[in-house]
């Protein structure tokens, strides 16, 4: 079956690229943050905060990443964290880079 | 990197998360995964089934019911359904509900026995990104099989797993329900699975549907249990096992799955007339929540129904409160201790520690609860002498040819 | 569950939870239970019970 994760396991967020949630995943809003399900690999991940979920949902409109960080209400103090987060649901593929248009 | 916006101001700090198993105990707005038993019928008789199935039942979902339940689910936003049963294949429109599920984004795997997948199904399952199979086989060899599942039906099993093998299916699941008969093949089950392309998955016997008249001889022993711990660990995330073991965390490091039980919580069984259940080991009026028929449907009965409204509370220990090990194996599993007729607030019959053992002892002679429904095919067996017999016949299609009990002539 | 991640939040808040992790220590694989300051944590759809 093909594999959508991304190829490059020591993956960091590029935040200056533009990014998109993965169309084989399902996003669902929890009163916690949300969950992710990918359908091409049958992963589910736990998203632990309302905000994260804000700035997932906000990839696909924003021009980079870190705009829908900002978008979203991301804090300074947070941002290392969130990119750490964002690298995290890239290497399972639940986040990939969008082509710039 | 600079930011061009101060941050926003004014916002509460929201409480961290805190732990998964935390949140999922309180219940969620909707299951993550479901069991869907789509009909009751089955081509097979194995003596352990933990829905007790054989015959269709008359008043199952009709098509457009099920596709309406579909429709809750899709809106539900339920991320996939493992379709078993009896043997979900039987059904004349089991390709069509698959095919609609995936067309309406609910993921489908299903439990079969084999017996319907031909190189052609086999094929088109390849090509699916969104359908996962799981075989069944309680024996890697074919008489420790069929002793459990039927004469010819390990290769039928087997069958099926080359023609999957064969499509390109790379990572099908072979599931194992472990028993005191099959515990010396769990290498040879590991190595069938790799044969194939598969990932083993082994799971528990629980005392449920039929399985409660074969529990006492099939059930692994204390030793046994152990061993199978060990292995587990030493497997890791190769062998998966639907979290069905988490009462063996009382051994030490728990083993990779959330360790908590979801039913009622974050996953259900809706059965083939519509009812749901908290989980697929225990169909019974006890764990009854409501029918998807009903007012609401599905949804209603998942968000109000007062049984899934009971188990998201918070559980207390109850007798396992002094034990040092409740956190980890959370008193094991409700269905487990239900057919056996032990307390829910007390150990489970397997406790690694032996607690559930001094339990039954103690219980007294009155019969455990028995399962609501049977739709077996034939009086059920009290008895049952495991050890393998060669079928008297080779062609003879009773599952219970050879065992020197054809219950056909009694 | 697979617990894959090794990141850890920098709050800014302080951790009310009962279990806080020290800063800097690598994420046990200690399934279900996992440092609370972690936004992301990957579980086994296949590990939760009361499913075939």
């Amino acid at each position: 079956m093909p594999t959508t994760q991304h190829p490059d396991g020591d993956l960091t967020f590029d935040g200056s690229r533009p990014w998109m949630l993965n169309p084989q995943v399902s996003l669902r809003p929890e009163s916690f943050g949300a969950l992710a399900y990918h359908f091409g690999t049958r992963r589910l991940s736990f998203l632990k905060s309302r905000t994260l979920l804000a700035v997932v949902e906000g990839l696909g409109d924003q021009p980079t990443g870190h705009d829908a960080c900002r978008a979203a209400g991301v804090t300074a103090a947070e941002f290392g964290a969130y990119e750490r987060a964002l690298a995290t649901l890239a290497r399972s593929g639940m986040i990939c880079e969008r082509q710039a248009s | 990197m600079t930011l061009a916006t101060a941050p926003t101001a004014d916002a509460p700090a929201p409480a961290p998360v805190g732990r998964l198993i935390d949140q999922f105990e309180r219940g969620l707005d909707a299951p993550i995964c479901l069991t869907w038993e789509l009909t009751y019928a089955c081509n097979l008789a194995c003596v352990h089934c933990l829905s007790s199935s054989g015959r269709r039942d008359p008043n199952e979902l009709t098509t457009s019911e099920c596709k309406a339940i579909i429709d809750e689910f899709e809106r539900m936003q339920i991320f996939y359904v493992n379709i078993g049963g009896g043997e979900p294949t039987v059904r004349s429109d089991f390709w069509e509900l698959v095919e609609y599920a995936t067309d309406h984004h609910v993921g489908v795997k299903f439990s079969t026995n084999g017996s319907r997948i031909t190189a052609e199904v086999a094929t088109r399952l390849a090509a699916s990104d969104y359908v996962d199979v799981q075989v069944s086989l309680d024996g890697a060899t074919a008489p420790v099989n069929d002793a459990v599942r039927g004469a010819g039906s390990y290769a039928t099993a087997i069958t099926a797993m080359g023609r999957l093998a064969d499509a390109g299916f790379v990572g099908f699941k072979l599931s194992v329900v472990v028993t005191r008969e099959n515990i010396d093949q769990l290498d040879a089950f590991k190595a069938l699975a790799d044969r194939h392309g598969a990932q083993l998955r082994l799971t528990r016997l629980r005392p449920s549907g039929r399985g409660a008249d074969v529990w006492d001889e099939l059930h692994p022993t204390a030793g046994q249990q152990r061993v199978l711990y060990d292995w587990l660990v030493s497997h890791g995330e190769d062998v998966l096992t639907g979290d069905s073991f988490f009462h063996l965390a009382g051994y030490g490091d728990p083993l990779p799955g959330l360790n908590l039980c979801g039913a009622g919580r974050v996953v259900c069984l809706v059965d083939p007339v519509g009812d749901v259940y908290a989980c697929p080991f225990a169909i019974h009026d006890q764990f009854l929540a409501g029918n998807v028929r009903s007012p609401g449907g599905f949804a209603e009965v998942w968000r109000h129904s007062d049984l899934f409204t009971e188990l998201r509370r918070p559980q207390s220990a109850g007798a396992c409160g002094s034990c040092g090990h409740y956190d980890a194996c959370r008193g094991g599993c409700m269905a487990a201790k239900f057919f056996t007729g032990l307390p829910l607030d007390g150990p489970d019959p397997e406790c690694v520690l032996g607690h559930g053992e001094h339990s039954l002892a103690v219980r007294g002679d009155a019969d455990p609860p028995k399962p609501s429904l049977d739709h077996s095919r034939r009086p059920r067996r009290v008895a049952v002498a495991m050890l393998p017999r060669r079928p008297d016949r080779a062609c003879d299609e009773s599952p219970l040819a050879g065992s020197g009990r054809d219950l056909r002539r009694d | 569950m697979t617990v894959t991640t090794t990141e850890h939040e920098a709050t800014a808040r302080d951790d009310q939870t009962h279990d806080p992790a020290p800063a800097g220590a690598a994420a046990i694989h200690d399934d279900g239970l996992v440092e609370e300051d972690l936004l992301v944590e990957d579980v086994s759809i296949d590990g939760m019970c009361g499913v075939y």
